[in-house]
């Protein structure tokens, strides 16, 4: 498990790099917010018996939840399918060989570890799409986003792959459901702001945006009517937002229904047992970097993952220590933390700040 | 003759009427066109250069609006200032056209040629052009000429009249990316296909490289007599990064052509061919086609 959301009989967790944070499970959720996608995928499996083979691709951002779907798809598909997992860069093309006993449908995680972004780095990525291309199996497949829009552009990969999948973000009531299913009924109280807060009829509201065209995240302020209020004021209806409905508005706004996200937002604002809907997200990152080292955090940002030596390789003749100088930077800068593995990794609340940056520089796709 | 004594009464009256203070309002409204002019050139290109790849699409904006605020101030000045007759327009026209002959010709043509940029768009402010024998990136358009840096960090003043005698090349004609064309040279005798490969991998690698459907890298080899040539025409990501980009692509493939030994051309065939040592080689000489 790398980056990803589990919702299963052993409760919630997310991966954030520096171990798994574990919230306390209460109970049998499955996969939330992705019954369509899980449809299609056992559709093409159905197909692969009837002869027809189609592999899949599912493709997110960080965080997005990938690994949890995969997953799923091998809780549903019991004895029928074999996993393989890449935690690494692979280097060798036989790292990626099948064994003769493997089942004929074949799920791969993380495959965005298949290359190196340098010359000689693609060796095991063609025998990759040599293996995937026999029909004797149905390989489904993880990806991270950035480095799939790069191979796609690049190999035509999304050729080798007619199902693609790309998950979709949580909507606010699966992101609640999600959050609140690691607690006890009413273990999390939310606190209502003091009475001198609360809005008026028509308040502005914080929208935060990733604006590609100036490379950051802005904060939108847009007018907001209060009809709950209205409703109450004049149709003497009793339902209000609550503090919680309001909670859940500021997580799925700030993590734009990013699981991953979210939870690490809800991690660091939500206080325990109280959570307060003002003291939720508010990130904002002022990015300001040398082209070096922006590519140096587009490396991160596709593979997820990666450690000092990896990032010297891929970016070749700079050697390390510029390498160390940019990590260092993006450290100070807060976008990225290195966890325990020493794997450097892109700090999940400053993810959309990262993004709008590198899309700014073309540095991403 | 008898029409003349109406129209030298008409520019007595028309010059007659210019006092100190209608000097002064024109200088004013020329004033206030100006640095409207400068304040939204420098804010437009400050933001421009906030928005990274997509900062041309505001730039071309600026000669628009140079040319607009200067056209609204003549307009003012003409309409209100001076409150001219259109008869008196067409003695001032006049008078213009004999100034032309006169010797302001090309100025006049630099300031149609202004007005052409502005609207037919060959080039834009952002844009790498060749006119002429300079070569850069287009920093303004001005009324009478264009700016362009050159890689070697020269301001260059182009007359705008030169877009109607020299053939203009816009290497980007409005995109952030642009093609460049990379081209290595190896032994006739070395491994080609394995070279290729290196070069393939060395342009779709590099921290330079934008690859879309539309933008796609071409790999090319030629054989010469003692030579291959190897060209790869890709897209960098934002023009500014050309040269940076070709420099990328050539020494990390060079370095693998080392340790793969694949052999570069080299000279020793001269001493074979005495007679040859005065032959010029285009082709080794220069990178660009």
């Amino acid at each position: 498990m790398q980056d990803n959301i589990i919702c299963a009989n052993h409760g919630i967790y997310v991966d954030h790099g520096g171990g798994p944070a574990k919230l306390s499970g209460k109970g049998e959720l499955g996969v939330l917010g992705f019954e369509e996608e899980i449809g299609k995928i056992q559709a093409a499996i159905a197909d692969f018996e009837l002869g027809n083979t189609l592999n899949i691709a599912l493709i997110a951002g960080p965080l997005g939840g990938k690994t949890t779907l995969l997953e799923e798809i091998e809780r549903k598909n019991p004895g029928r399918v074999t996993k393989l997992g890449f935690p690494a860069v692979v280097r060798n093309k036989k790292e990626i060989s099948l064994s003769p006993t493997s089942r004929r449908v074949v799920l791969l995680d993380d495959c965005h570890f298949l290359y190196m972004r340098k010359i000689g780095g693609f060796d095991a990525f063609y025998g990759f799409l040599d293996m995937i291309s026999s029909r004797e199996r149905l390989f489904i497949s993880t990806w991270n986003l950035y480095s799939w829009n790069y191979l796609n552009e690049v190999f035509g990969l999304g050729k080798y792959f007619p199902v693609q999948v790309r998950i979709p973000a949580l909507t606010q009531e699966n992101l609640k459901t999600l959050i609140l299913s690691g607690y006890g009924e009413g273990e999390i109280h939310f606190t209502e702001e003091l009475e001198s807060e609360k809005e008026p009829v028509v308040y502005l509201i914080k929208f935060p945006l990733p604006f590609a065209l100036l490379g950051k995240k802005i904060d939108l302020l847009l007018p907001k009517i209060n009809f709950p209020y209205l409703e109450k004021r004049f149709l003497k209806k009793e339902k209000e937002v609550s503090a919680g409905d309001r909670v859940f508005e500021k997580l799925y706004l700030e993590s734009k229904g990013n699981p991953g996200v979210a939870l690490r937002l809800w991690e660091l604002g939500a206080g325990y047992p109280q959570a307060r809907p003002e003291k939720i997200g508010g990130f904002s990152f002022e990015v300001e970097l040398e082209y070096e080292e922006a590519f140096v955090l587009s490396l991160i940002l596709s593979y997820q993952r990666l450690t000092r030596a990896e990032i010297a390789e891929m970016t070749g003749s700079d050697g390390e220590e510029k390498v160390n100088e940019a990590i260092f930077r993006l450290l100070h800068q807060k976008l990225i933390f290195i966890d325990g593995d020493a794997f450097c990794r892109v700090r999940p609340e400053a993810l959309g700040s990262v993004v709008s940056y590198l899309e700014k520089l073309r540095l991403v796709w | 003759m008898a029409d003349n004594v109406p129209r030298q009464e008409e520019l007595s009256t028309l010059f007659g009427s210019i006092g100190i203070g209608t000097i002064v309002s024109m200088l004013l409204v020329l004033l206030f066109a100006f640095l409207l002019s400068r304040l939204l050139t420098l804010l437009l290109s400050k933001l421009s250069e906030r928005t990274g790849w997509q900062r041309i699409k505001l730039k071309m904006l600026i000669p628009l609006l140079k040319f607009g605020i200067y056209g609204a101030a003549f307009y003012y000045i003409m309409a209100n200032v001076l409150e001219i007759s259109g008869q008196q327009l067409l003695i001032l026209g006049g008078l213009f056209g004999a100034a032309l002959g006169f010797g302001l010709k090309d100025l006049f043509s630099d300031f149609i040629g202004g007005i052409v940029i502005t609207f037919e768009k060959p080039y834009q402010v952002g844009d790498k052009i060749r006119i002429g024998k300079y070569y850069g990136e287009v920093m303004d358009i001005g009324f009478r000429a264009t700016k362009l840096v050159t890689p070697d960090d020269n301001l260059v003043s182009a007359p705008n009249g030169l877009i109607f005698t020299e053939s203009v090349a816009s290497a980007n004609s409005g995109s952030s990316e642009m093609m460049v064309v990379i081209d290595l040279y190896i032994a006739c005798d070395a491994d080609a296909s394995l070279a290729m490969k290196i070069l393939r991998e060395a342009v779709i690698s590099s921290k330079y490289v934008y690859i879309s459907e539309k933008r796609q890298v071409t790999l090319l080899q030629k054989a010469f007599p003692f030579y291959t040539r190897l060209r790869a025409k890709a897209y960098v990501n934002d023009l500014r990064y050309e040269f940076e980009f070709e420099s990328d692509v050539h020494t990390r493939a060079l370095e693998e052509f080392r340790k793969r030994e694949i052999r570069v051309p080299e000279l020793h065939y001269l001493e074979a061919f005495p007679e040859m040592k005065d032959f010029n080689f285009p082709e080794l000489t220069s990178n660009k086609p």
